[in-house]
């Protein structure tokens, strides 16, 4: 491939990057030289755009190749150096979404050759499927890979043409998917460890980075279970299951798992769990409380067990109503809204 | 002599002389191997073999009632799980007829409750009628019925996996399961690291969970009041499957179907009325924009039905466990006495289980037959039978003694 100064500047992600600082000299202990000030300006810039910018956004800066490109490396050294994972996180996602917003104003040709670069298996087409015209066809396999946290129904593979193994794409979804591994890419060499012993001037000024924003916890996804427990506010499959543990009916592997360590999580006793089970016709008490405790964490492993996403209990058939819970993603997040609604009332 | 040790000798007979045909998976050292022995509960996990002569002299020597590999490839397969080393894995179909509602299951399974012996047929209930026990025995036939549909919903796998995602015929390997249905494995470099979300993405394009038509040419008014088209049946993946699977739902339409999608009367009427129409209606653009107040709700539900009848009944979680043990090719299923057999996946359709399964081909056996319904093995049928001393081709007495329908007679 063959890429010019400029898509390196709009890719820098795609050039070997030791070599790109050693092209301009830039020996990390040579940092600290001030006719490389505009450079390490870039950099920092680059990551300050990322935590500012909601979405996170790097922009571009046109025709300043000799800043835009070694300022890459160094933003990377400087990111991944500060320790904390919000920074990283957010400055990947601002260059995945700089590199996406680039990428949209492109021919299919480069689209093309920047997949190829992440050893995409993919072509380009220019077939018409029902009166939509597609641009690519990517082997489902990667197509999976950069989907995978993705939420839109319309990227779910089931809603997508998939002929002979290939997905169908327009220039966008590629772009899309694109980004995805862009930002895999730089998450990537964020998290090498970094060995070097950087000058004083980058590490003041990754200091002052993370004093401004390293505070912003994320927020976490599964909040302190509430304390007192409200059988109304359980989701219609969790209720489904708790029904037919306690009338002894069969349940699967999976639902016994999804019931137990809900009410493990809201909070509820081993013991009281092992009592809900006591109707099945095998029930086994040493064995009921040996696997309840095994997904409490105590035992084991040692992990935690939370219960599987909506989307994993629809594909097994355990969720009844999915309309029921409105737009969300976890049975634990079901409970918590219902919760909410249930002590207004 | 008791059933178990009667059906033990006559399976070490046949692995004696018959060890050979065990097929073993490919990079055999890297699988972990599982058995179930007829000493009750005696479940052997964790075994790894570094070659097949090896796999066969062990199963020659424990004689199992059930015999296993595991889909994954691990660096140290004898290891415990956590530290098994997990390399990849096999992508695996399960079809059973255990999944698939067949009409005959009410008349051909049984339930006997464990405690006061009350007996019914077709599903078990939650609660015994009379002592309201809740522990039954089941007992699942595998009729010709069952075992049809099974095939059929391998056949429409087949076709996903083919046409869909693109696998050739010997990436794909079918087999008849010994019981009552079929497995699917595919085995290919390019899906051996698939993590399980990814598999659950598999799964749920080949159940059709969560298609939403609109995404496959289901295209109607902003408001959705009137449907202006929607895909044809030549076209491939779901939109030809949405476009068939209408066409023959509305094919052999009866009130009562629309009745039960809770569609309003006038519109059913206007259905029923319009058939012909609607039929003659896919030589064009099909019949989506032909009904008036058939918006895109309404064709919603009637592609519900479409997609129901088009994607096929697989174990969603077999598929989606990427540590899954399952039977090894040409072992006996400890069930039934038939044996786990691969197929072509061409020759599919035109393969008879009942005959190409049949291990036990000489000798004959006397038993007492409790309860039985009529059965095939081979070109013979035999029974139903009830409370019956018979003298049975092996093959019929072993695989009615496996079902404990029968007791052996001395
Ligand atoms: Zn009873
Ligand atoms: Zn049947």
């Amino acid at each position: 491939m063959t890429l010019t100064r400029e898509d390196i500047a709009k890719y820098p992600f795609l050039a070997d990057a030791a070599e790109e600082v050693r092209r301009v000299n830039l020996e990390i202990q040579s940092l600290d030289n001030p006719e490389l000030e505009s450079i390490i300006k870039r950099a920092a810039n680059r990551i300050r755009e990322a935590l500012e910018n909601n979405p996170p956004r790097v922009s571009y800066r046109k025709r300043q190749e000799d800043i835009e490109i070694p300022s890459f490396p160094v933003a990377i050294i400087m990111a991944a150096s500060s320790g904390s994972n919000y920074i990283k996180r957010r400055y990947a996602l601002g260059e995945a979404i700089r590199a996406y917003n680039l990428l949209i104003e492109e021919e299919r040709e480069k689209i093309l050759e920047v997949a190829k670069a992440f050893n995409w298996r993919i072509r380009q087409v220019k077939d018409i499927i029902g009166n939509r015209r597609f641009d690519f066809a990517l082997s489902f396999i990667d197509y999976l890979r950069n989907t995978k946290p993705f939420h839109e129904e319309r990227f779910k593979l089931v809603n997508k043409p998939l002929i002979k193994g290939d997905v169908y794409l327009t220039k966008r979804e590629a772009a899309r998917l694109l980004q995805e591994e862009v930002r895999k890419r730089i998450e990537d060499k964020l998290n090498m460890e970094i060995r070097l012993k950087l000058p004083d001037r980058l590490l003041n000024q990754i200091e002052n980075l993370k004093r401004k924003y390293a505070g912003y916890k994320e927020k976490r996804i599964l909040e302190e279970a509430p304390k007192e427990m409200i059988y109304e506010a359980f989701p219609p499959c969790i209720r489904q299951l708790l029904s037919a543990a306690k009338s002894g009916q069969h349940i699967s592997h999976l639902g016994r798992f999804t019931l137990t360590s809900f009410l493990l999580n809201i909070g509820m006793k081993i013991q009281d769990i092992v009592d809900i089970f006591r109707s099945s016709s095998d029930f086994n008490e040493r064995l009921t409380r040996y696997q309840i405790e095994h997904i409490a964490g105590s035992r084991g492993s040692g992990t935690k067990y939370i219960p599987p996403s909506c989307e994993t209990l629809k594909t097994h058939g355990l969720c009844p109503d999915f309309e029921a819970c409105g737009n969300v993603k976890h049975p634990l997040a079901s409970y918590r809204r219902r919760m909410r609604t249930f002590k207004k009332e | 002599m008791n059933n178990t040790l009667f059906i033990h000798d006559r399976f070490a007979e046949f692995y004696k002389e018959n060890a050979s045909i065990i097929k073993p998976p490919s990079k055999i050292s890297q699988r972990e191997f599982g058995f179930f022995t007829f000493k009750k509960d005696i479940v052997i996990r964790h075994k790894g073999f570094l070659n097949v002569k090896d796999l066969r002299n062990y199963v020659k020597q424990i004689i199992p009632s059930h015999a296993y590999y595991s889909a994954a490839y691990y660096e140290t397969p004898e290891e415990s799980m956590e530290k098994k080393g997990w390399l990849g894995a096999d992508l695996y179909f399960d079809i059973d007829a255990d999944h698939i509602p067949t009409k005959c299951r009410k008349i051909h399974d049984t339930w006997k409750c464990k405690k006061c012996g009350f007996q019914g047929r077709g599903i078990a209930p939650a609660e015994c009628p009379i002592c309201s026990g809740r522990g039954f025995e089941e007992r699942k036939w595998p009729c010709e019925i069952c075992l049809e549909s099974a095939k059929y919903e391998a056949i429409k796998l087949l076709d996903f996996l083919i046409d869909d995602f693109g696998f050739s015929h010997h990436e794909i390997q079918v087999s008849f399961s010994g019981h009552r249905g079929y497995h699917i494995q595919v085995e290919s470099e390019k899906i051996r690291e698939l993590d399980s979300s990814a598999r659950k993405e598999i799964v749920d394009y080949i159940t059709g969970t969560g298609l939403n038509p609109i995404y496959h040419g289901l295209q109607g008014t902003p408001r959705g009041r009137h449907v202006t088209s929607g895909p044809h049946m030549d076209e491939p993946g779901w939109r030809g499957r949405i476009a068939r699977g209408t066409h023959e739902f509305l094919l052999s339409i009866r009130k009562e179907d629309l009745e039960d999608l809770s569609l309003k009367k006038k519109l059913i009427d206007e259905i029923i009325s319009r058939r012909e129409e609607i039929l003659r209606s896919w030589e064009k653009e099909g019949p989506w924009s032909l009904i008036r107040g058939a918006g895109v709700e309404t064709w919603k539900k009637i592609i519900g039905k479409a997609i129901e009848s088009q994607s096929a009944i697989i174990d969603t979680v077999v598929t989606t466990d990427i540590h899954r043990l399952i039977r090894l090719p040409y072992t006996l299923h400890g069930k039934t006495g038939w044996l786990k057999t691969p197929i072509p996946a061409e020759k599919i359709e035109e393969f008879d289980p009942l005959s190409s399964a049949i291990a036990f081909k000489r000798g004959e056996a006397t038993i007492y037959v409790e309860e039985a319904p009529e059965f095939r093995i081979g070109e013979e049928t035999f029974g139903p039978y009830k409370n019956i001393k018979v003298e049975l081709p092996l093959a019929a007495a072993i695989f009615l003694l496996c079902k404990d329908a029968a007791k052996v007679v001395d």
